[in-house]
């Protein structure tokens, strides 16, 4: 298959969610740029109530991503099948923590931040 | 004096670099660099725009520069067959399956709106329904079958929804009708389902079991599926062609409490009084591709008949080539496929006797592959053999017998199998970590979010 053959059908299947794709990425990318504006930095803010959150929107995946293919938990059975669904959860879980992180940074204040200068001494 | 080599030093960046460019080059088949145009001013008319049409079209029109490519094809909307057994199991909308025809006819295509009436294979030329001609110097057939509905007596397309009577293959309105009376007979809290298969090869051959599976799955859902008797009834002994699914499929019926009957065919059907007419075929009748059932044969005066009553019935029709190219000389004069099927070289996929001439999709008379992925793997053959018959040069590219049917077990699993005709109908997996044997999530995923986007791509030629 050609390079415009697998872009053909990256297109016709994500044409459906184009625009819950844009709204998501748009929001990611709207609270990311709003918290750094505002001194957030990934690795320097502390937050476990946005990490679990992030988890448990993960976790989710194993009820929703299977009733989102018409599907259900009980039919994920095979390897494949559980390597294809724990990379889809690890991937929501991911997304989940780039919004939820940020956010919690911008709801909360930089309380938690961890002092940069103080990292870079020790 | 040699001096020695020095060790390759990349730095991160250069490695991306180099990372990146093979991994398009891997992606990057060695026959998509080589395609080149050849400029011809031969006319090319290509039967039917659906999926094996469609995706001529557009390979022709990027392939021969200077050529006229007709696409005869009367209708506006494209149906993707494939949904229609997910819009018949309540699982798919119909408006999902259907897209604009203009969508996919390529430019500098001349799309002909009007049906094919005849072939003068002698004289190179297409009839028309408006009465008009299309000469042509290369002719791909792709129009498709014909359901013969009229070959059981008492059955017409149009009942397809009352009278407890569904029938997938009808249309996308059928599919959705079909629905509604299944969803009636669940309703109803008890009944009897009656499964049928066709004595003739048929397209999308797994269809009829995928219906039993996901109304089992629907009656299952009831809670009460003790209060439906199911029942499947097949022309031979065998339920698909494949012969390890064919066990699978047999073995799962009888585990699910689906009463199997053999070496009946559907002949005839009382809509009014909700009965049909079964006639006993015998054990001589297999159900393979290479029947030998001829239409005079549906109507033998003497057979064993059984009168069976039901609740819901789900009616696969016999099946042909349209009657135009039955009545053309193209048709097979002999051999398994005579009067039935278009006479092609299943491997060439050239006609037997007119080479000017190809054939691609359900219209052929071959032993499996009446399926969309079939003419996935078809249309390069195709593409590529008419193209050095226009240059006489031998016809090199072969179809294997690929052919591919995401096997609906319930609705939400499946199993992907694939095969071809080597080795007694061998799986022929395209993913090593999918085993065609297993029912999965991912293969049904594939079947509800990824084979329609595909499909489509194969239209467009791009796959």
């Amino acid at each position: 298959m050609t390079i415009q053959g697998v872009l053909t059908i990256l297109m016709y299947a994500l044409a459906p969610f184009l625009w819950l794709i844009v709204v998501g990425v748009s929001l990611l990318a709207a609270i990311q740029l709003v918290a750094r504006l505002r001194g957030y930095k990934a690795l320097y803010y502390r937050c476990l109530g946005a990490n679990l959150a992030a988890l448990s929107v993960g976790l989710s995946g194993l009820w929703w991503i299977p009733f989102f293919t018409h599907s259900r938990l009980a039919y994920v059975a095979t390897t494949f099948d559980w390597v294809a669904l724990v990379g889809a959860m690890f991937g929501l879980t991911i997304a989940a923590w780039l919004v939820l992180h940020p956010l919690s940074y911008l709801l909360r204040g930089n309380r938690k931040q961890l002092p940069t200068t103080k990292l870079k001494l020790s | 004096m040699t001096r020695p080599l020095e060790p390759l030093r990349l730095d991160r960046r250069q490695l991306l670099k180099l990372g990146l460019g093979a991994g398009v080059a891997g992606l990057l088949p060695l026959g998509s660099l080589q395609a080149s145009t050849l400029s011809t001013t031969a006319r090319v008319v290509i039967l039917g725009g659906g999926a094996a049409g469609m995706a001529m079209a557009n390979r022709l029109s990027r392939r021969l520069d200077g050529a006229r490519i007709s696409l005869v094809e009367p209708r506006e909307i494209h149906h993707y067959q494939p949904g229609w057994t997910l819009v018949a199991s309540g699982v798919w909308k119909p408006e999902k399956t259907m897209r604009p025809n203009a969508r996919f006819v390529p430019g500098g295509v001349d799309w002909v709106r009007q049906p094919a009436a005849g072939i003068d294979a002698s004289n190179r030329r297409v009839k028309l329904g408006d009465g008009s001609s299309l000469d042509y110097d290369y002719l791909v057939v792709a129009t498709g079958l014909q359901l013969n509905y009229h070959l059981i007596d008492g059955m017409s397309p149009e009942l397809v929804g009352t009278h407890g009577i569904g029938s997938v293959y009808a249309s996308i309105d059928g599919a959705t009708r079909t629905r509604e009376a299944i969803d009636a007979w669940i309703a109803q809290g008890s009944g009897k389902g009656l499964f049928t298969a066709a004595p003739t090869p048929v397209k999308c051959a797994g269809a009829p079991l995928k219906m039993t599976f996901t109304t089992l799955s629907r009656l299952e859902a009831t809670g009460h599926r003790d209060d439906y008797q199911v029942e499947f009834l097949a022309p031979a002994a065998g339920l698909f062609s494949q012969p390890w699914v064919n066990d699978f499929v047999k073995q799962r019926f009888d585990d699910q409490g689906v009463t199997r009957r053999h070496h009946y065919r559907l002949s005839a059907i009382d809509p009014g009084g909700r009965q049909a007419e079964f006639t006993f075929v015998g054990p001589d009748s297999e159900f393979t591709s290479h029947h030998e059932l001829r239409e005079a044969e549906f109507s033998q005066e003497g057979e064993r008949t059984v009168i069976a009553d039901y609740d819901f019935i789900h009616v696969v029709p016999p099946m042909s080539a349209p009657d135009f190219v039955k009545a053309s000389d193209l048709i097979a004069q002999d051999g398994p496929f005579r009067g039935e099927w278009l006479d092609v070289d299943i491997h060439t996929l050239q006609h037997n006797r007119y080479p000017e001439v190809f054939g691609i999709g359900d219209v052929i008379g071959a032993p499996i592959n009446k399926t969309a992925a079939s003419v996935k793997a078809q249309a390069p053959v195709v593409e590529a053999n008419l193209l050095a018959q226009i240059q006489n040069q031998p016809l090199r590219a072969r179809h294997n017998g690929y052919t591919s049917c995401p096997m609906i077990t319930g609705i939400g699993k499946a199993m992907l199998v694939e095969f071809g005709y080597d080795n007694n109908l061998d799986f022929l997996p395209s993913f090593p970590f999918i085993d065609p044997r297993d029912e999965s999530w991912v293969a049904w995923t594939m079947k509800d979010r990824m084979l329609q986007p595909a499909y489509y791509a194969v239209l467009e030629g791009q796959a």
